[in-house]
């Protein structure tokens, strides 16, 4: 399709599309190597425009299903069977998004951040609030991450997950107060015990109610004298709190971290001059230095794709909507592999690497793939038998098949569907190489 | 019940052992496999099973003093009468959803210790389940079976939990135990079957991750031929019952680990108690007949010893919404071939309660873990639980 393009294109441009935007639309890799780097980039970051296939994936309206009932009921059993649609709904819904958008990023964003503020419906059950924390997580995906923190450290469903409902004066649960400084902003190392035992105090006082996720300050039950938190002397609350955690200089480079450990490597560090794009903890701004950055040429750089990303970038690829397919199954295979939305294992989120790639896992990830290739659309393999195999990674936007895969690709041609499911169950379909 | 879901999830997303979990070895069924082949256990090694029921299991229901009359009257709405139990005694007799261990139990195979607890009972799932498993009153890091692993010849072998979290049980100083992930082995199917090993080959352009890649597909492939044939083919039956059947096959395939852990989740009924519980306790009675089936046919029949506890058993008096809240004292169950069957320790009495409404506790659970130390791992008790000595045997 290209044969002009060299290794080094298809790679940057393959990488470009898998860690930006789950992966091409059928025919975009080809036409992004034709357009040239530049293309790509602008492409990939491209935020902010009405997405027509947002639009067609349509809203999710979700009612307040109110409090728990009591005993057996058809009250009762109405109650749980909506909770459970509601539930199954949203993560379909969501699937869906990543999958039908046409701009992508801001939902691989979204994804980034869930995986970030790691928060499992576990705890609060009600799918409403989690919901909820996605539309917060959305809305400031590529803002400004002082608005998300100040968001986040209210967020219903965080406070519970973290048990902030059962922090008291009396008896400072400092769960949220530590990961919060550990895991979401500052990490490790740049705070003490003392910092935590204060900012749980400055964290009580908020109680969520759960059906909605809402966020109450009851001023009585809060720790309304002066606290001293790395350094400062002040009445916190939440919001002063987050503000305070955001303007440390740790958090540019703390956040810098956490997004090239997702998107471009989790066994190298960034440059060092990657924490000054976020001097002003613009998201869009450092993503955008990340996507400018030189290290999609270094051959080093490949990650594994999750299960989430992997599921997705199949399903752009054919074409095939998720909540099409048989939804208890697909949730199902994927919290099999180990990766369902809204559901991370723990409070430090999903995990990364080699770890997703088990041979028992790998039983799941093929009957994924049938799903996705049974109701695939596989036009783009309409090739010549000749052509096939190069048609196909052009398709799924792999740089290059290794001559293991090609050999073994060869051998399904006679049946586009088995060269598909070949194809995305490829060792180079599985990372982003 | 689900207001209150405890699970192991959530008990390490608060005791922080998440952290030690990054550290542990997820094991691959083709490196237990090699292993089984290439240092199997030694004949007649004992091996302990643990199963961990979650959210502190009503003990008064599942040994249940059905004639009592306190308990007929503290708990009218979820009491068992006659027709609901399996009678091992004029008085005494198992929840009916138990008939496999009430089989074993007749046959002397399973030892129930009455009354197992630790000084003062503290109702929180998270720092009692922290004391169980840590064996410690004091907030011991370490746990008791880690305890034990730091004292062992290096293995990635010696201690494996089934499932993808670690219980903090298994953390060590030094050493933090394996994991196997459940799940049967059902290999691809259908005309690709035939170019999918060969996707699992190795290229030479591969870099470190397209082979890992590769290895996913070469170790679905090599498991199922190596211990294909002792592993479970298909994923039916309760949680419980998939993790259960897969020990058995790896006990049987001469895996060289010492102990097992598996666990089950949901035991915290606060409400709508019997229903809930009979339901688990039956998967657990399933797995644990089909288990003890297994193991007694293969060559390890006599080495193998299954631990069952929870964290706390719960309140005396149930509430008003057909359930129970957390409480203190259950019984744990021991179950094996060698396992000399009975009743150890006392039954507390329901009518001298502790403050809070709950059973006096009558035996230490230091005691049993002592026995279990003693009799199945062959460890002086002081030195893997500071300070204590006693061992409650049954063996």
């Amino acid at each position: 399709m290209s044969p002009s393009a060299t290794y080094q294109q298809r790679l940057v441009t393959s990488r470009l599309l898998h860690r930006f935007n789950f992966g091409p639309t059928p025919g975009q890799y080809g036409n992004l190597l034709r357009h040239g780097l530049d293309a790509t980039v602008a492409t990939v970051l491209e935020y902010g425009r009405p997405d027509p296939g947002l639009t067609a994936v349509g809203p999710l309206p979700m009612a307040n299903l109110g409090p728990y009932p009591n005993g057996n009921s058809a009250k009762a059993d109405a109650f749980w069977k909506a909770m459970q649609k509601d539930t199954n709904d949203l993560v379909m819904w969501w699937l869906d998004r990543m999958v039908a958008a046409q701009y992508p990023l801001a939902e691989r964003m979204t994804w980034f951040w869930h995986g970030h503020w790691a928060t499992s419906i576990s705890a609060i059950n009600y799918p409403f609030p989690m919901k909820k924390q996605y539309n917060t997580l959305r809305q400031h995906a590529l803002g400004n991450f002082r608005d998300m923190a100040k968001a986040m450290v209210v967020d219903g469903a965080l406070n519970v997950w973290l048990n902030n409902d059962q922090n008291f004066i009396a008896a400072p649960n400092e769960n949220l107060a530590r990961e919060f400084m550990e895991l979401m902003t500052i990490g490790v190392g740049h705070y003490t015990q003392d910092d935590v035992a204060a900012a749980a105090l400055a964290l009580t006082g908020y109680s969520t109610d759960y059906p909605t996720g809402r966020v109450t300050l009851n001023p009585k039950t809060h720790f309304d004298v002066p606290l001293s938190i790395l350094g400062t002397l002040e009445h916190f609350n939440a919001q002063s709190l987050a503000d305070l955690v955001v303007s440390r200089s740790e958090n540019a480079t703390f956040i810098a971290n956490r997004l090239w450990f997702r998107f471009v490597s989790s066994t190298s560090t960034p440059p060092p001059t990657l924490a000054q794009s976020f001097a002003h903890r613009d998201i869009m701004a450092l993503v955008s230095a990340l996507a400018h950055s030189s290290a999609w040429t270094d051959p080093a750089n490949t990650m594994v794709k999750s299960p989430v990303e992997w599921f997705v970038g199949a399903c752009r690829a054919l074409k095939v909507r998720p909540s099409k397919l048989n939804s208890g199954d697909v949730q199902w295979l994927l919290s099999q592999m180990g990766q369902l939305p809204f559901n991370p294992p723990n409070v430090g989120g999903w995990t990364f690497g080699t770890a997703w790639l088990s041979g028992v896992s790998f039983q799941y990830r093929f009957e994924l793939a049938q799903m996705i290739v049974s109701a695939g659309d596989l036009a783009p393999l309409a090739v010549e038998p000749l052509n096939m195999v190069q048609a196909c990674a052009d398709w799924l936007g792999v740089a290059e098949w290794s001559p293991r895969t090609a050999n073994a690709l060869t051998l399904a041609l006679a049946t586009p569907s088995e060269l598909a499911l070949a194809a995305i169950l490829s060792p180079e379909y599985m990372v982003s190489a | 019940m689900i207001q209150c879901e405890f699970d192991r999830r959530r008990f390490l997303q608060w005791t922080g052992a998440s952290v030690a979990a990054a550290m542990t070895t997820q094991l691959s069924f083709e490196s237990l496999a090699n292993a089984a082949s290439r240092s199997p256990l030694p004949a007649k090694t004992p091996i302990l099973v643990l199963v961990t029921l979650y959210g502190g299991n009503d003990g008064l229901n599942t040994v249940v003093p059905y004639t009592d009359p306190v308990y007929r009257s503290v708990r009218a709405n979820i009491a068992l009468n006659s027709s609901q139990v399996l009678p091992f005694s004029p008085t005494m007799g198992f929840n009916a959803s138990m008939p496999m261990i009430r089989d074993l139990f007749g046959r002397r195979k399973v030892a129930v210790v009455q009354g197992v607890s630790y000084p003062d009972p503290n109702l929180s799932h998270f720092a009692s389940m922290a004391i169980w498993q840590s064996a410690s009153l004091t907030g011991e890091p370490t746990g008791w079976i880690g305890r034990w692993l730091d004292q062992q010849p290096h293995s990635p072998f010696n201690a494996i939990a089934v499932g993808s979290t670690l219980p903090p049980a298994f953390v060590g100083q030094q050493t933090v135990a394996s994991m196997v992930d459940v799940g049967g082995m059902q290999l691809p199917w259908g005309p690709v079957a035939t170019v999918l090993p060969r996707l699992g080959g190795r290229a030479a352009t591969d870099g470190t991750l397209e082979a890992a890649a590769a290895g996913s597909i070469a170790d679905l492939y090599a498991t199922a031929q190596r211990v294909g044939p002792h592993i479970p083919k298909s994923r039916s039956g309760s949680w419980i019952n998939q993790q259960l059947s897969l020990v058995s096959a790896l006990i049987n395939a001469n895996v060289p680990t010492r102990v097992w852990e598996v666990n089950v989740a949901s035991f915290d009924t606060h409400t709508g108690e019997v229903g809930d519980q009979n339901s688990l306790l039956s998967d657990v009675d399933t797995a644990i007949g089909a288990f003890m089936k297994k193991i007694s046919a293969g060559d390890r029949a006599n080495d193998v010893t299954v631990m069952i506890y929870s964290e706390f058993g719960r309140r005396v008096a149930s509430n008003a919404s057909q359930g129970t809240d957390h409480g203190t004292a259950a019984p744990v169950f021991l179950i094996g071939n060698r396992v000399k069957g009975g009743l150890y320790g006392e039954q507390p009495p329901l009518k001298h309660l502790d403050p809070n409404g709950n059973l006096k506790v009558t035996t230490d659970f230091r005691s049993v873990y002592g026995g279990v130390l003693h009799d199945v791992l062959g460890t002086p008790v002081g030195d893997i639980i500071p300070g204590w000595k006693s061992a409650l045997s049954v063996h």
